[in-house]
């Protein structure tokens, strides 16, 4: 009894599908000690700290019914930014990226909010706008970054599977739970996502929270864009495009719906470890490469169908026509 | 996310398209302004030293073809209210594959309608699932964005397909009466989709699906074969742009669509169709092409470096999103 209302409960689906992903590549690599191993848990780390943010931020706009497709730009643009001005100064860079980011955040959610324009479009000419400066900066070619000391800082592990990107990711994960369990902030935003007027009656200041969120995910997206280059100790403008449908995926595989109004930060995290993991483990246990992205299609496509308005509708038809083929 | 754009935009179209009151609203102020723009815009760039030689003209208009064809595709999408899609530059590389494996095998005929097909069918399936139970358009192609890439890295291994020698006739890659032939597919395609948009029952009923999903609903069309519609012929024109590729390159490999939504979105909306949908043409997306590439090439001619063009891009695509919301009176 108590099992089965766990399962039925949204907010434990996320943590559900992580376990079964878990126990299914535990089956899978069959005791060979491939999967269930500090070296893959690191890797399933380092993946979570390259997209989770970017979820996140993703996730929150979905939360309000918009969409921030401008992360993927801002996500290489920052890494440019950050690699250019950071050689000496590593945190000059880091400040100079964050900056960047949450300006253009806020310029793309004022214009969204003042002029009452979709996000998409608003958003889409942002990612053209922060795509094309990134590949002015870097000429068009690929960016070294000759700190090195940065990139093994970043990366040492610590604790046998964490490192420090990974550890920033999973402290923004705790802050954005805590301030959505003990503040007004959570409830609001899951207010404006399901009645945008509703909410606003009911004294929720909307317009600036639309911003605020718009800035977070700019802020998010130039983060792990800049410790993402850090890292690898290279930024390319165009190398990084295809962090979009890992985003998409890993917030809608953490309950955050297409319609808005559901989602919590630690369901998105469940999210983006899901995916992490999978990509981590299919690789330990020496699947190719194309299956993550099949399984990462196939999930979306699964996901976006079942959440279609129109699903119900359409079932009734089949199975009324089908009654009636049957009968006749 | 949509809902709130397209019962804006439609709003604003009514407005406009009332010839009773005859009033020039904002709307159509902003829509003649964006016109003699575009006009303006291009007589500068005719003007400029060194335009009008014939290499830079003739690399131009083949350059510009692709992408074109993409955009013609993307124009119908953008019309029935499903704003845009991200998978038709993986579609361009699958596409092309796809024909050179057909071409290879049955011969030149058989590849291209084998193509076309393909093309076609793999963005109509996605069409069917955003028409019949209105799955979100981002997030499909998305998805299939996805699943392209993943199951054509299952299926070829080394990356690029090579046609047979001989089994594309020289013929097919030249000119006619100095047009190069990418050029006078491209101008067949958008009279071919302006045709569609303006003549036809589908077109009437893409725009009214476009412009208010509900209404259209209670006026009995049925919304789904329109919007598999829209996506198929989108399918059609992006494999179009796919064969010619793999005609003018003897081969194929993924790299060939990368970008090819984004510089399609680009001209789609640089010519003034409007984003929310039930707005806009296929001549058009034709002046917005022929713009941002006259661009491109200016910038080139002044000696900027290439990377400037995608900046530009972004900028004129910025920009017309905002004034768009200003012409509308929102």
């Amino acid at each position: 009894m108590s099992v089965r209302l766990h399962l039925d409960d949204p907010h434990a689906r996320p943590f559900i599908v992580l376990a079964a992903c878990i126990i299914l590549l535990a089956a899978i690599d069959g005791g060979h000690g491939r999967f269930l191993s500090f070296a893959t848990a690191y890797s399933a780390l380092q993946t979570f700290a390259t997209i989770s943010l970017v979820t996140l931020g993703l996730g929150l706009t979905m939360m309000i019914r918009e969409f921030d497709l401008s992360v993927v730009g801002m996500y290489g643009m920052a890494g440019c930014i950050a690699v250019l001005t950071g050689t000496h100064h590593p945190w000059l860079g880091l400040g100079f990226g964050l900056g960047i980011g949450l300006t253009a955040g806020i310029v793309q959610g004022f214009i969204i909010v003042r002029l009452h324009l979709s996000s998409v479009g608003v958003t889409l000419g942002g990612l053209l706008v922060f795509v094309g400066i990134a590949f002015v900066l870097a000429e068009s070619r690929s960016l070294p970054y000759d700190n090195l000391g940065v990139a093994l800082l970043l990366n040492k592990r610590i604790g046998g599977v964490f490192s420090i990107r990974s550890v920033v990711a999973l402290a923004f994960f705790a802050g954005a739970a805590a301030i959505f369990a003990w503040t007004r902030l959570g409830r609001d935003i899951i207010a404006i996502g399901s009645d945008r007027r509703a909410s606003m009656t009911a004294g929720v200041k909307v317009d600036t929270l639309i911003v605020g969120i718009f800035a977070f995910s700019g802020f998010c997206a130039a983060l792990s864009g800049v410790l993402l280059s850090y890292s690898l100790a290279s930024a390319s403008p165009a190398g990084l495009s295809d962090v979009i449908a890992p985003a998409a995926a890993g917030a809608i595989l953490g309950g955050v719906s297409l319609g808005g109004g559901t989602g919590r930060p630690l369901g998105i995290a469940a999210g983006a470890l899901t995916l992490a993991v999978l990509r981590s483990g299919l690789n330990a246990v020496g699947a190719p490469p194309f299956v993550n992205d099949i399984a990462m299609g196939a999930v979306l496509l699964a996901v976006a169908v079942l959440d279609g308005p129109y699903l119900a509708r359409r079932l009734v038809g089949v199975r009324r026509m089908a009654r009636r083929a049957l009968g006749a | 996310m949509t809902e709130r754009s397209t019962a804006g935009a439609g709003s604003g179209v009514g407005a406009a398209a009332d010839p009773l009151r005859g009033r020039l609203t904002h709307a159509r102020l902003f829509f003649w302004a964006q016109t003699v723009g575009l006009v303006v815009l291009l007589a500068v760039i005719l003007t400029t030293p060194g335009f009008l030689a014939e290499p830079s003209i003739l690399a131009l208009l083949t350059t510009v073809s692709f992408i074109g064809c993409v955009a013609v595709g993307m124009t119908l999408i953008t019309i029935s209210g499903n704003i845009m899609s991200f998978a038709l530059g993986a579609t361009v590389g699958v596409t092309a594959m796809v024909f050179i494996l057909a071409a290879n095998w049955l011969g030149l005929g058989a590849g291209l309608l084998v193509g076309l097909v393909f093309g076609s069918l793999l963005t109509g399936l996605q069409g069917l699932l955003i028409g019949w139970v209105r799955a979100n358009p981002i997030i499909v192609s998305i998805a299939a964005l996805a699943l392209i890439y993943g199951v054509t890295q299952a299926f070829s291994e080394k990356g690029t397909i090579y046609a047979d020698p001989g089994t594309i006739p020289a013929l097919v890659k030249g000119k006619i009466a100095g047009i190069p032939i990418e050029f006078i597919v491209f101008l067949l395609s958008v009279t071919i989709a302006q045709f569609i948009l303006s003549f036809t029952r589908f077109g009437r009923n893409l725009f009214m699906v476009g412009s208010s999903f509900r209404a259209a609903e209670a006026v009995g069309v049925r919304t789904w074969r329109t919007i598999t519609g829209a996506y198929l012929w989108a399918g059609f024109f992006t494999s179009l742009a796919a064969i010619m590729l793999a005609v003018r390159y003897d081969a194929a490999n993924m790299d060939y669509g990368v970008a090819y939504d984004y510089d399609a979105i680009a001209a789609v909306l640089v010519g003034g169709t409007a984003i929310g949908g039930g707005h806009g043409s296929a001549l058009r997306t034709f002046a917005g092409a022929m713009v941002i590439a006259a661009v491109q090439v200016m910038l080139l001619l002044k000696g900027l470096r290439q990377e400037w063009q995608y900046l530009a891009a972004g900028l004129i695509v910025l920009a017309v999103i905002v004034l768009q919301a200003r012409g509308s009176g929102r």
